[in-house]
């Protein structure tokens, strides 16, 4: 079995070896190769000679990883190519091939970076990473040469940085071209400083963000002039510290919302940022009597545990009066807790029906702890009403009255 | 004969210069075109034969308008820079317009004198003060004055049969052609039909010796006569017409118009809309309104007949939408298409050489004599004096328009604009412009940055334009909802245009910035705001274009100043011979035409006085109108339209004329409680409709309900006030409406704050960005995401929070797929989001998926004002999937969030409540948004709510919000496998950074409502702030 392959690989070799004999029989033209370098260093002066029989009417495809560049020979008893600068000065494999109408013949040498350093071309990213642990920057140095080249693999790389009382050197060897190391962030917040050296050369100063991780469960607390619901005063809500599992305080301007269910279960929210940690948020107190309970959350992460607060109520009577044939009606005086006038601005709302209809209805607001609502006469021809009245929680209704 | 100049056309030329060439340094800035003229000469200034412009639309083709003014003025503006060219232009316009006049009148009359009285009278008409120093069409007067340049020649071509005078004709006819394509067009239909039947008439009389003894017969055989000249005439410059602006008709081949007609003024009904009537038919016509009955008389007379029916035409078809004869003439595309002003600028025109006419014979000749025989000297001299005078208040008229009803905003310093494109590489993206007016154009000619807007409408190819009826996105407020739904849209998706920065010179428009995404950058020194929208793309460095074969470039670049110079050495001689009476050179043959002045007919007289009366007699009759209609205390009616048309305008002072002097409402107490209000209502809104209901009325007291309707930049607002009103000697008043006496807590109180400041780059160089300085897009996440059906349009809907620890601009754009993977539509989140979040903030979004807007040219366009106004796209399949992309970018500004919400009441209709404004800035515009879940508490529905009013500081706002009625929704899908924050998986990015996310975390805060679709809802504020401390 075994020879039967033998027979086929020497039966073709014959063929091809003979196919090629009869193509050079025919064009009678060789080309060889003189120059015996393999490696050169960027930026030297590279030519490729060749030796040849028969037409010199050829010319040399160069490619590197700058781009690719047809030459044409300089005609001696050689054929002289001189590789242009721009393409001798990058460091990699240069390929070249030696074409008339068909491909001749091809091979490739290898450019040298220059071994003495000019820069240290650095990326960080990204420039902020959260404390813990897990979360990690990447520094990417690459040392090029003064032709822009990267210096050859396994050219050390001193990494060094500075966090609060840290300070740290790691050594990495380039490969490909460029070194790496991933920097984890600590479990503190605050920055590290980063920066680089290579034979000598040291890098500018990198910094990168360690920020607090997500927060962690807090407290509240609430914190008032009085406990009287005059709907004008403002409680002001305050959180403690909130901190991160680290015992990091969580970065300025974390939202916090503080949820508000009252007695009747109406919900109100406000919300604050943080500022060293304490968010606080503002709410304008009840105009009756209250309970609140509050809750405040960092949607999805943390909250704190509830409190309740509770309002007194401040206006204990209303007083109503009806004057000009009951076409002026005088609500107060309305007094708060001390028998003060209320603030300006308690809202009074005022209901007139008709025969059990409502025909309309009003909203003043206090002034000089009185509210006055007049009834025009031609809004409201002559006729019997029910006056409906409230106000601070308070209401008082007023049937039959006569226009 | 002797051979003179004529004094009187020199006179005219005198001061005509002196008059317009003064005073148009003052005017045409601010006309309506002369800046768009500016800006395709700019163009060609820079690149001749390169028809593709960049600067507007996205691209457009400037072979879109006939070339030669533009070219003039590129050309020119070599020598002294763009306005020296369009000055230069100008005063060649006037020369032309004023010695054309002199042409035209020569020829129709035949007498210098009264030629030279037309050419002094032509100075001074308002039509053409109108269409130079209010319109600044100079490229239309360039034509028409072209054209009665030609006319002489026109008529000895086809009288003399001379083969000069069709050459001159001809090249007199492609300078008209190259400067205005319509004026040609119309021209043949107007000047030249009438011109030839003149000229037939003419042949024909000279074979009886008497007018009124030609036949029709005898002019029917004239007419063959002069067949062939005619038809050679008429079939050359038809080729002339089509050949020297040829690109321009294959373009308008290739583009065809489909556009939906943009409402023009002269369309309208004259007499309703008396603004219109005044600007496109009172002004043009003028003093030549007296004297219509003349005119008519004269035109037609047997030998101007055709001139006669031609003015009949133009008359009517200039009276627009007043009657119905013009769009039953024109045809409803034409009608919609055409600028009908035209019609009577050109009437007015043909006008001129009678007017002319007429004041000859009032001031010298039969027409003083027969006054003065009949009426006496005195009157003779006081009729004069009253022509004279309301002629010259005419002018004057007309002149002071643009300066007492600026038709623009007033002028606008370019160059900190122009700095601001140049610096750090602004004009990689494309800008707009809003509130700038025609000046916008200016702008575009000093800066290589590009805009998505445009000044020349024909010329628009992005079918978001060109299906509204708008001229401009940058005026879209004055175009109702089509304007402002049109600008939505560029603002919505300005990604999709590489829109990044918006010059904002009008505050109505900053709520819908803000609320579309956008954030303020700084205010430049001139006062313009400059607004910008983070990620946006820098625009591609190659941008598409539609090429034309080079032909077509050459013949664009090289015919229309060909058509100049050749026509310029044409007439060479004749200019010559005219200007500088070289040599002695018979009279044309026209003048053998000449009329006598020798007897004014009496009857026309007498009609022209009864006409002037019936005249005076319907002004004085309008002014009367005038008045009732708008004194304001006549009625309780009146009072409330003056009183909210006042506070329309902000006239305060006017406004607290009509409150009841027995208030005690001092006036400096009024302007206290107006100035202290903010909001959407009070500082953004433009009254559009209001209509008054009377609920009781006695003699002395009213109640009246006033139905108001508000445009806003947002969306429509209908208010209703109850206003009473008092009868204070014999007039009527308001009475004063209650004001917030709220008294806030706290006379002065602090808050802290946290501030962010990002440096940009912190290098001071014009390289790009180094990669340190970028910062980290902030990490957001999606915590949940569906797409819906309501009723019948798709939205996708969740939750997104910001959970970096810096405050970031959310950007949310969404995609529909089908059961296939296609893509269906793209749109990204509008107002219902809060675009700017804290850290750890938590902001309820919805994206509507909106159509192109009445897509279909033919789809009926809303009449009423509705800038809410949404169009669901029309999808051809069944969304079943989508992809949302969220994009979060740092930014420091709009981070204000200090307002709570109360819910104070709640019945199955709607919830009642309160915000609450804890913080040291007013809020301009609060927005609620109001999430809804089902009874198991998921999110199903978002929906939003803008509150009329602002809230002042340590200040509570009620609120009443109307809940969704009944109607069907459906979830479609709720898989968020292809949500992706920065470009990154959605689900990778939460598990890394809040991997022990607790779901549904605040549940237990939702408020529960009694609703038999919805259980909960939950209320989260988003607020505008117009004037940040």
């Amino acid at each position: 079995m075994s020879f039967k392959y033998l027979y086929i690989v020497i039966i073709t070799m014959t063929i091809i070896i003979s196919g090629l004999n009869i193509n050079q029989d025919k064009d009678h033209n060789s080309y060889s190769l003189i120059t015996n370098f393999k490696e050169r260093t960027a930026g030297d002066n590279i030519t490729l000679e060749f030796a040849f029989q028969g037409s010199s009417d050829v010319f040399l495809y160069c490619s590197n990883s700058y781009g690719s560049i047809m030459l044409r020979p300089k005609l001696g008893k050689t054929l002289l190519f001189e590789i242009p600068k721009s393409i001798s000065k990058k460091s990699g494999i240069l390929n070249w091939q030696l074409h008339s109408d068909a491909n001749l013949m091809s091979g490739q040498l290898y450019i040298r970076p220059k071994s003495k350093i000019e820069t240290l071309e650095t990326y960080i990213g990204p420039p902020s990473i959260e404390a813990g642990g897990t979360d990690y920057t990447m520094l990417v140095i690459v040392p090029t040469d003064n032709l822009d080249n990267p210096l050859a693999d396994s050219t050390k790389v001193i990494i060094k940085h500075q966090f609060l009382e840290t300070h740290k050197r790691d050594i990495i060897y380039t490969e490909h071209g460029f070194g790496y190391k991933n920097l984890y962030a600590y479990k503190e917040n605050g920055r590290m400083l980063i920066s680089s050296e290579c034979l000598g050369l040291n890098s500018k100063e990198y910094d990168v963000n360690v920020m607090p991780a997500i927060p962690t469960n807090f407290k509240i607390l609430a914190d008032r002039i009085h406990s009287y619901a005059d709907g004008n005063q403002i409680t002001t809500f305050k959180t403690s510290i909130i901190k991160d599992r680290f015992d990091n305080t969580v970065s300025d301007g974390t939202f916090v919302s503080f949820y508000i269910t009252n007695k009747t279960g109406h919900k109100s929210v406000t919300s604050g940022t943080t500022i060293d940690g304490i968010a606080t948020a503002k709410m304008i107190h009840p105009d009756q009597e209250e309970q609140w309970t509050v809750k405040a959350y960092i949607e999805g992460i943390a909250n704190s545990e509830p409190i309740t607060l509770n309002y007194e109520q401040a206006v204990l009577d209303l007083n109503i009066s009806f004057s000009e044939n009951n076409r002026l009606i005088t609500v107060g005086p309305l007094q708060s807790f001390m028998k003060q006038q209320v603030p300006n601005g308690l809202n009074i709302h005022l209901k007139i029906y008709k025969d059990d209809a409502l025909v309309h209805q009003l909203i003043e607001q206090s002034v000089d702890g009185f509210g006055h609502f007049k009834l025009y006469a031609d809004r409201y021809p002559k006729g019997t009403y029910t006056v409906e009245i409230k106000t601070a929680g308070l209401t008082k209704s007023f049937a039959d009255i006569k226009l | 004969m002797k051979n003179t100049s004529n004094k009187y056309l020199i006179v005219a030329l005198l001061i005509g210069l002196a008059f317009h060439g003064t005073s148009i340094f003052f005017t045409l800035e601010t006309t309506y075109d002369a800046l768009i003229h500016l800006f395709f000469a700019d163009h060609y200034a820079h690149s001749w034969f390169e028809p593709w412009n960049y600067k507007w639309y996205t691209g457009f083709t400037v072979m879109s308008y006939p070339p030669l003014v533009h070219q003039s003025i590129a050309a020119l503006s070599l020598i002294g820079g763009l306005k020296f060219g369009m000055f230069t232009v100008a005063f060649i316009g006037i020369i032309l317009f004023i010695t054309g006049v002199y042409r035209f009148s020569l020829l129709i009359t035949s007498n210098r004198t009264v030629a030279g009285y037309a050419s002094i009278l032509a100075v001074f008409s308002s039509s053409f003060v109108e269409t130079l120093h209010i319109f600044g069409q100079l490229p239309s007067i360039i034509g028409i004055s072209v054209l009665m340049h030609a006319l002489p020649e026109i008529y000895l071509w086809l009288k003399t049969g001379k083969w000069r005078y069709l050459i001159t004709s001809l090249s007199l006819i492609a300078v008209t052609v190259t400067s205005h394509h319509v004026t040609p067009i119309f021209g043949m239909v107007f000047f030249i039909f009438p011109l030839i039947g003149m000229v037939i008439m003419d042949h024909s009389k000279e074979q009886v010796h008497a007018l009124k003894d030609v036949t029709f017969r005898l002019f029917f055989t004239s007419f063959l006569a002069l067949f062939r000249r005619i038809v050679g005439f008429g079939s050359l410059s038809l080729v002339i017409i089509i050949g020297c602006i040829l690109p321009y008709w294959i373009n308008s081949k290739n583009n065809p118009i489909t556009q939906v007609p943009i409402p023009h003024g002269s369309r309208d009904n004259f007499f309703e809309i008396t603004s219109s009537g005044l600007v496109f038919f009172l002004i043009p016509w003028g003093i030549l309104l007296i004297l219509l009955p003349y005119i008519f008389y004269r035109y037609y007379s047997k030998r101007y007949l055709f001139f006669g029916l031609s003015i009949t035409i133009l008359f009517i078809l200039g009276t627009g939408g007043t009657t119905p004869i013009p769009r039953l003439v024109l045809g409803e595309t034409a009608f919609n298409i055409l600028t009908l002003d035209r019609f009577t600028l050109w009437a007015s025109i043909m006008s001129l050489p009678l007017f002319g006419e007429f004041s000859y014979r009032f001031v010298e000749g039969d027409l003083k004599l027969l006054i003065q025989d009949r009426f006496g000297a005195v009157y003779h001299r006081l009729a004069g004096g009253l022509l004279a005078g309301l002629f010259l208040f005419m002018t004057i008229f007309t002149m002071s328009l643009g300066y007492f009803k600026p038709s623009q905003p007033q002028k606008i310093k370019m160059l900190p604009i122009i700095n601001f494109l140049n610096q750090d590489q602004h004009d990689q993206w494309r800008y707009m412009t809003l509130g700038f007016g025609d000046q916008m154009a200016w702008l575009s000619a000093q800066t290589n940055a590009m805009s998505v807007d445009g000044n020349y409408h024909s010329a628009r190819r992005l079918p978001e334009l060109t299906t509204r009826p708008i001229e401009r996105l940058e005026n879209s407020k004055f175009k109702g909802v089509e304007g402002i739904g049109s600008l939505q849209q560029f603002l919505t998706t300005p990604e999709k245009y590489n829109l990044k920065y918006i010059f904002s010179n009008d505050k109505f428009y900053d709520p819908i910035l803000y609320f579309c995404g956008w954030q303020r950058l700084r205010q430049l020194e001139n006062g313009i705001m400059v607004w910008e929208k983070l990620n946006v793309p820098p625009l591609s460095s190659i941008l598409p274009k539609e090429d034309v074969g080079t032909w077509q470039k050459l013949l664009w670049g090289i015919i229309p100043f060909l058509t100049v110079l050749v026509a310029f050495f044409l007439n060479l001689q004749m200019l010559f011979v005219h200007g500088l009476k070289t040599k002695l050179k018979p009279l044309p043959i026209y003048f053998s035409f000449k009329n006598k002045y020798s007897k004014f007919s009496k009857n026309i007289l007498r009609i022209t006085h009864i006409w002037s009366i019936i005249l005076v007699l319907i002004i004085v009759f309008g002014l009367y109108q005038f008045y009732i209609k708008n004194e304001s205390h006549h009625s309780p009616e009146n009072a409330i339209l003056a009183y909210y048309d006042a506070l329309d305008f902000k006239e305060f002072e006017k406004a607290h004329r009509l409150i009841n002097p027995k208030s005690d409402l001092s006036i400096s107490q009024y302007m206290l409680e107006v100035s202290v209000t903010d909001g959407l209502l009070s500082s953004y809104a433009k009254l559009d409709a209001i209509d008054t209901e009377i609920l009781s009325q006695t003699d002395s007291l009213a109640s009246v309900k006033v139905n108001t309707f508000w445009i806003t930049p947002l969306e429509k607002i209908n208010k209703t006030y109850y206003r009473s009103l008092v009868k204070v000697e014999d007039k009527w008043y308001l009475q004063p409406e209650a004001v917030n006496v709220d008294l806030p807590p706290d006379q002065l109180y602090s808050d802290n704050n946290t501030n962010y400041f990002n440096q940009g780059r912190r290098r001071i160089t014009t390289e790009q960005t180094h990669h340190e300085d970028v910062l980290k897009q902030p990490v957001l996440e999606i915590l949940t995401a569906k797409l819906v059906k309501f009723n019948n349009s798709y939205a996708i809907i969740g939750e997104v929070q910001n959970i970096d620890n810096v405050p970031a601009d959310v950007v949310l754009k969404g995609t529909l797929y089908n059961d296939d993977n296609k893509a269906l539509a793209t749109y990204s989140a509008k107002y219902h989001i809060k675009h700017k979040l804290m850290p750890k903030e938590v902001s309820s979004f919805r994206i509507n998926f909106e159509g192109i807007a009445w897509s279909k040219i033919k789809d009926s366009i809303p009449k009423t004002f509705n800038p809410d106004e949404f169009t669901p796209i029309e999808l051809e399949e069944q969304p079943t999937k989508f992809n949302l992309q969220a994009a979060g970018n740092v930014s420091g500004s709009d981070l204000f969030k200090n307002t709570s919400v109360s819910i104070s009441g709640i019945n199955e209709d709607h919830i009642t409540g309160s915000l609450f404004n804890s913080g040291t800035d007013e809020v301009t515009i609060p927005q609620l948004l109001i999430s809804y879940f089902d009874a198991d508490k998921n999110l199903v529905w978002v929906d939003h709510l803008f509150i009329k009013e602002g809230i002042r500081q340590q200040r509570k706002q009620i609120f009443q919000y109307d809940m969704l009625d009944n109607s069907s929704l459906k979830i479609i899908n709720k898989d968020m496998d292809n949500c992706f924050v920065n470009g990154l998986p959605n689900k990778n990015i939460s598990d890394k950074i809040v991997a022990d996310r607790i779901v549904n975390h605040n549940s237990e805060e939702l408020q529960s409502i009694n609703h038999p679709k919805y259980k909960f809802v939950k209320l989260e504020v988003n607020t505008y702030i117009g004037n940040p401390n």
